[in-house]
């Protein structure tokens, strides 16, 4: 055990730092940043920025050389997550793409699916979406009802998607659907979301803009060479790209960011000595302090080459409950954001409504580390 | 950043474990007590170096062995002697040495049995020798003996640690109250996920029921929080990483203390149950400094700098 970063992860980490500062336009914080990613805008941003931070090898630097990167090790690839998300994720939904869509398809996708998509990935200006989630099958993902029937080299695909963020300016779409009779006979397809019978429809809710839609399949033709390992085989493919989705936002290195501003205003109120505040503050940042550390044992165990591990679960209950006591500090004590406030801090609330829900709920994360790390019986 | 131990490590921690089967059980005829310092261990720890394991290897191997020693349910001073002592004197002393840093009127723990004391005085760290000081046993449910000194000490007797010597002895102070919380959490954890496993209700073991696993599992996240955050904090020697770690041992105290007495059920309150060893410890180190608002106000100054 041993806490330093290296003398180049120190320098990787500034050399990132300086590429923001200088790529990101002088009102990225103030337009673009409060909107959320999932927004039009920084949708259209990210498909210009990533090309940029492809340019500078920022992008996929932890993929291997064959695939535009250099190999570089999970702890850069989290400095640079870290980085990201400290200035509010400029690259938008392709942090997804990066870190476990492109990963997953190098390591189950046939040569030509590699060849199609790890490339435009790499250059940066691709969107996609995860068609996972049915109306009927969220935390019980394998109930999903979407079909994909046999038809000549391919297949036919109808059913429904909900909650599929970012499908309205997505290009593709990593879509599950069942192909047999067994509960876990699924498998995944590599869908262009022009392929004609797909409808996107969005809807209002609470969360920020691009994640709250439908999409529905009717008689959606999808060519074999789409589907990515073996027939019914998906569910192991699956297991592996959550276990990346759920510590794959380095959602503990905002909570000082966001606390900097709240303190800031709270100093500007003439509170910011307020001893009810320090001592909640104090207990907030130690939350974030530890989702840190159990982040950085996934991270450290990703970097040896170890499968997933509960330890993920635990990592993003911890990040999950410091966002919510962070957001409840926020409600309490800086209530303006809510409304004309810092718009910033106000994003910040909305989207951690869902932070405990999508990926996975906290129950679930809690479900398995019953069975994974204290091997308590199952129920019957 | 390697978040896993290294081999010297896990030898040292494997060492540690090993000597401490001797005293994984009450000794006879102390079983119901509520907490039993090992003379003999403390001896046999300073015997085979542990204590010096900070000076000999670095703070984090010394942090280990705290959280290591702390996994037994019987007491020493562990971490008063391999944390406080080796930062602040630079030396360890074999013998059992008990911290003060609150009114000296008030009960201390550890300071029936110790050799040494060493006090937090306004801003500055003395060191007190107990040869020749009076104290009185306190009757304790706490998990450590307590006592009070029966007369003011001669303070200008006691070895003045200088300059600064104040705030190291409660950052460190801080970090051997979270190893050692960190070490209790993961033996009281451990007790209790046994005993859902073999108690049955309803025909069905105690710990299949999802109720019941929810909380168990938020206490495993717990213990593993205070664990790296506390050997985070000795490694660092950064007083705001002590703040922090203290801040989320003690924070947390109240739900463990709640979660695994409930589940232990009836059994919890036997004394041939080890629970309330670690239960009544942790709650004895959840008392100090402040508590988990004088850590968290700490860390808050120290990172926003608005100290009045
Ligand atoms: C903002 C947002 C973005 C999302 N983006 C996507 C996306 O891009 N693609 C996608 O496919 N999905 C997406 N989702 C969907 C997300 O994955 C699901 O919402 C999530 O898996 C939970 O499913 P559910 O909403 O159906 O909740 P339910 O499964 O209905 O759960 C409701 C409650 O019951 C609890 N519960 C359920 N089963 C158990 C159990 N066995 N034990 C204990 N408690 C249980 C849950 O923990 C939860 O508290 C997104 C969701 C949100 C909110």
């Amino acid at each position: 055990m041993e806490f330093a970063w290296t003398a180049d992860q120190q320098a990787y980490r500034a050399h990132v730092r300086d590429a923001l500062d200088e790529l990101l336009p002088d009102n990225w914080g103030t337009h673009y940043a409060p909107q959320g990613y999932g927004s039009a805008d920084q949708i259209a941003f990210s498909r210009e920025f990533g090309p940029k931070l492809a340019e500078r090898g920022l992008l996929v630097r932890h993929w291997p050389a064959e695939w535009g990167g250099e190999s570089a090790d999970p702890w850069e690839q989290f400095i640079l997550a870290e980085e990201m998300k400290w200035r509010g994720e400029p690259r938008g939904p392709q942090y997804m793409n990066v870190n476990w869509l492109g990963p997953t398809l190098m390591k189950h996708g046939t040569p030509e699916q590699q060849q199609e998509h790890l490339g435009r990935i790499a250059s940066g200006n691709v969107i996609w979406c995860q068609g996972y989630s049915e109306p009927g099958a969220g935390t019980d993902l394998a109930a999903l009802q979407t079909r994909a029937e046999p038809k000549g080299n391919g297949y036919v695909v109808n059913g429904q998607k909900i909650w599929t963020s970012y499908s309205p300016f997505a290009d593709f779409c990593f879509l599950l659907a069942r192909t047999g009779s067994g509960r876990k006979d699924i498998s995944i397809f590599l869908v262009p979301m022009d392929t004609p019978g797909i409808e996107v429809k969005p809807f209002p809710g609470l969360v920020g803009d691009g994640h709250l839609n439908e999409v529905f399949f009717t008689d959606v033709e999808v060519p074999g060479s789409a589907r990515v390992g073996e027939e019914g085989k998906a569910w192991d493919i699956i297991t592996y790209a959550l276990s990346f989705e759920r510590v794959g936002i380095p959602r503990y290195h905002v909570g000082r960011k966001l606390l900097d501003r709240a303190i800031a205003q709270l100093d500007r109120e003439g509170r910011g000595n307020d001893p009810i505040i320090k001592a909640r503050v104090g207990r907030i940042v130690a939350k974030f302090e530890a989702a840190r550390l159990l982040t950085y044992v996934v991270v450290d165990q990703r970097a040896k080459g170890a499968p997933p591990s509960v330890d993920a679960n635990v990592s993003r209950i911890t990040a999950s409950e410091a966002c919510t006591d962070l957001t409840n500090f926020l409600m309490e004590y800086v209530p303006d954001c809510l409304a004309d406030g810092d718009a910033i801090l106000r994003e910040f609330h909305r989207g951690n409504i869902a932070a405990t829900i999508a990926a996975g709920t906290y129950e679930l994360q809690l479900n398995m580390i019953a069975r994974g790390a204290l091997d308590l019986p199952r129920g019957n | 950043m390697d978040m896993e131990l290294t081999g010297e490590q896990q030898l040292l921690v494997d060492a540690v474990e090993t000597l401490g089967t001797r005293w994984q059980t009450m000794p006879p005829g102390h079983e119901r007590d509520y907490a039993f310092y090992a003379a003999d261990l403390q001896a046999a720890l300073a015997e085979g170096g542990f204590l010096r394991a900070g000076l000999d290897m670095g703070m984090l191997e010394a942090g280990l062995v705290a959280l290591e020693v702390s996994r037994l349910p019987v007491v020493t001073s562990i971490g008063a002697s391999a944390l406080v002592s080796a930062a602040l004197l630079g030396d360890v002393f074999s013998g059992p040495v008990a911290i003060i840093t609150s009114d000296w009127r008030k009960p201390q723990r550890l300071l029936p049995v110790a050799a040494y004391a060493l006090v937090l005085r306004d801003d500055r760290a003395l060191l007190l020798d107990m040869a020749g000081v009076t104290v009185e046993a306190v009757s304790s449910i706490y998990g450590y003996p307590y006592g009070r000194l029966a007369v003011e000490p001669d303070w200008s007797s006691a070895r003045d640690l200088g300059e600064g010597s104040g705030a190291l002895l409660q950052q460190w102070a801080r970090v051997a109250l979270a190893c050692e919380s960190a070490g209790a959490a993961q033996s009281a954890v451990r007790i209790t996920v046994d005993h859902v496993k073999e108690r049955f209700a309803f025909g069905r073991a105690i710990g299949s029921y999802q109720a019941v696993q929810h909380r168990l599992a938020q206490c495993y996240q717990i213990s593993r929080g205070m664990r790296f955050l506390a050997l985070h904090a000795a490694w660092s020697g950064d007083p705001v990483g002590a703040d922090i770690a203290a801040t989320y041992a003690q924070d947390h105290v109240n739900k463990l203390a709640f979660d695994l007495h409930q589940f232990s059920g009836g059994m919890g309150v036997t004394c041939e149950y080890q629970l309330h060893f670690f239960s009544y410890r942790l709650r004895a180190l959840q008392a100090e400094l402040g508590g988990a608002d004088g850590a968290a106000t700490a860390v808050y100054d120290r990172l926003w700098k608005t100290a009045a």
